[in-house]
């Protein structure tokens, strides 16, 4: 068992001429939960899309260092980006269900595979929403359009359809920033559950749900990974001033 | 004294009110007289073309007889008997034609316009794709006549050629097909501008989503944003059909205008509402003359009934019924 799945080494990161990231060096370990904060445009949602490439949708966006996912570079010429993306889902900040059927929202994944088997789909949807936390509430209008769900249950069925890909990270940029707490709640709890089976990698910008549900916090501060270490650490003795004003929120 | 000011205040306040209100008042009476005049030409063009093409069936056309209007939105020969001396006309395998070659257009129209556009909004490089949305553009405000003289100077003898290879004789390449490859053509553009834009429109999240999930570009491309478009996709569908149910200049030149049918072979000739009405109109009379009106009305009546369809089906297939 590789207890890091993934191992970023040097890490700049570039818009144009902007460098969004500057030398970071971090290890992800596996089945934990790795909190990432840090004030707005620090580059928590760029590093995040470095791990599983998403940033290359973005044609100004270049970088250099290496990111190892299970020992290897993904960044490497004929590294199989599909691939990689199957193994590292994205839950993202707003809920993105595509407009079709809760059902067919979950079995997308899986039918971009090759799985056309109905029964196999019928299971992978069924345990995803329940490991979505979600089955219950939708397993009745499971072929109601999925826009017609709540914001909080949109964003369950996105994790839904994250986990149907049967991931081993899950990285999620602010999930809950567009929930009400009662949303939210549901959300951490799920969250809880799910680090048991996968490696979670969540930005947030709400210090008490990265105290509440994080194994590890990484502290980014304007492109720089000032910090990172046991959660409980950083939130009763960080080392650095400046993650310490950040968190008590004497930060500006 | 008090009081004097406070009566005098109001009596201001209402006067002030009164003068904006007035305003208000008049640029909205003039909102409602442009309304008027403009749905008034509606109303006078449907009823003009009403009262002219209800003659045929009431009057006795001058001794000829009435048009029996059943025979008339069924038979399938245009006129039986001599012109001016009989009143057999029929428009029913007319009505068959319209509709099966709108049809036919649009099965070819729709597909390619529908991945042109997926092609610009999506595949094409920025600067590749601008270029192609101006030639759309362009190609969309082209007049109906050129499109026509195109038709029938390249179409048909196209048609005509391929006829010929495959061993059929056709009449200088006036057929259905000539007919439905002109429309198509006609169509193309306004399908494709709007389905781009609609394409287009997508959001960037949802296509983020699909990529997230290790779809390909071609998956996603298909399977999530054609599928969000459809509501768009389907408007642009609905306006080619109009046009192609509503031209009649270009179809004229190639269509050859039968006057019995339908017209279900590729190679035969055959004839449409519009291409009936505009046939001889300037060189005929009397009930000749009216029953092209009679048309006119079956046309309308066409065009509003597939309109309600279209949209019918529009809501169903591309509405999400959020609760
Ligand atoms: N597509 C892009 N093109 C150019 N610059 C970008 C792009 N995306 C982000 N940036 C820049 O990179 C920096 C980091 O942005 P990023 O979105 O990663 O910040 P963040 O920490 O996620 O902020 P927030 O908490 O507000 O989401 C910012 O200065 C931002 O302006
Ligand atoms: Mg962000």
């Amino acid at each position: 068992m590789i207890n890091k799945v993934f191992e970023i080494n040097n890490l700049d990161l570039f818009y144009g001429d902007f460098q969004a990231l500057k030398g970071i060096n971090i290890d992800i370990e596996n089945n934990k939960v790795t909190a990432l904060i840090g004030p707005s445009g620090c580059g928590k949602s760029t590093f995040l899309r470095s791990l599983n490439r998403m940033n290359d949708l973005i044609d100004i966006c270049h970088i250099t260092g290496n990111i190892e996912f299970e020992e290897m570079d993904i960044y490497e010429s004929g590294y199989d980006v599909i691939n990689l993306r199957t193994k590292v889902g994205m839950v993202f900040q707003k809920p993105n269900p595509f407009p079709m059927s809760i059902y067919d929202n979950v079995a997308y994944g899986p039918r971009c595979q090759g799985i056309k088997d109905k029964k196999v789909l019928n299971k992978i949807v069924e345990s995803s929403l329940k490991s979505a936390a979600i089955y219950e509430e939708v397993k009745d209008r499971i072929k109601d359009n999925a826009l017609s769900l709540s914001g909080g249950q949109q964003q369950r069925l996105c994790i839904a359809r994250a986990i149907a890909m049967k991931p081993e990270v899950i990285l999620m940029d602010e999930p809950t920033s567009a929930l009400d707490p009662i949303a939210t709640l549901k959300i951490e709890e799920l969250i809880n559950d799910l680090k048991d089976e996968y490696t979670i990698v969540i930005v947030t910008h709400n210090m008490q749900q990265a105290a509440r549900i994080s194994d590890y916090t990484a502290f980014f501060l304007m492109g720089e990974l000032i910090e990172m270490g046991e959660t409980n650490k950083i939130f009763t003795q960080p080392t650095h001033q400046k993650t310490e004003d950040y968190i008590t929120g004497r930060f500006g | 004294m008090e009081i004097v000011r406070k009566v005098n205040n109001k009596f201001l306040k209402i006067k002030n009110k009164n003068k904006k209100e007035k305003i208000d008042i008049v640029v909205n009476l003039f909102f409602l007289i442009s309304t008027i005049i403009s749905a008034s030409f509606i109303i006078i063009i449907i009823v003009f073309i009403s009262v002219k093409g209800i003659i045929p069936f009431i009057t006795d056309n001058n001794g000829i007889g009435s048009v029996n209007i059943f025979k008339f939105l069924t038979g399938d020969v245009w006129l039986s008997g001599t012109a001016f001396k009989s009143n057999l006309y029929s428009v029913g395998f007319i009505i068959v034609n319209t509709l099966y070659i709108a049809l036919l257009s649009l099965l070819l129209s729709l597909p390619v316009g529908v991945l042109t556009a997926l092609f610009i909004a999506k595949v094409a490089p920025k600067k590749i794709a601008e270029f192609l949305r101006t030639v759309i553009e362009l190609l969309a405000s082209i007049p109906s006549i050129v499109y026509g003289l195109f038709g029938s100077g390249v179409i048909l003898v196209f048609v005509y050629n391929f006829a010929d290879i495959l061993g059929i004789q056709s009449k200088g390449g006036n057929s259905v097909m000539a007919t439905v490859m002109v429309l198509a053509l006609m169509t193309l553009p306004t399908i494709t501008a709007i389905s781009e834009v609609s394409i287009r429109s997508v959001g960037k999240d949802i296509e983020h989503g699909s990529l997230a999930l290790g779809a390909t570009k071609t998956q996603t491309n298909f399977k999530v944003i054609l599928s969000s478009a459809k509501s768009g996709i389907f408007a642009s569908a609905i306006l080619g059909i109009g046009r192609a149910l509503g031209e009649a200049t270009a179809v004229s030149l190639v269509a050859g205008n039968a006057k019995s049918g339908p017209t279900l072979a590729f190679f035969e000739t055959t004839s449409t509402l519009t291409s009936t009405m505009l046939e001889g109109l300037k060189e005929t009379t009397g009930i000749d003359y009216d029953i092209r009106f009679s048309v006119g009305i079956v046309l309308m009546v066409v065009i509003l009934l597939t309109n309600i369809i279209l949209n019918y089906i529009k809501k169903k297939v591309g509405n999400v019924d959020v609760k």
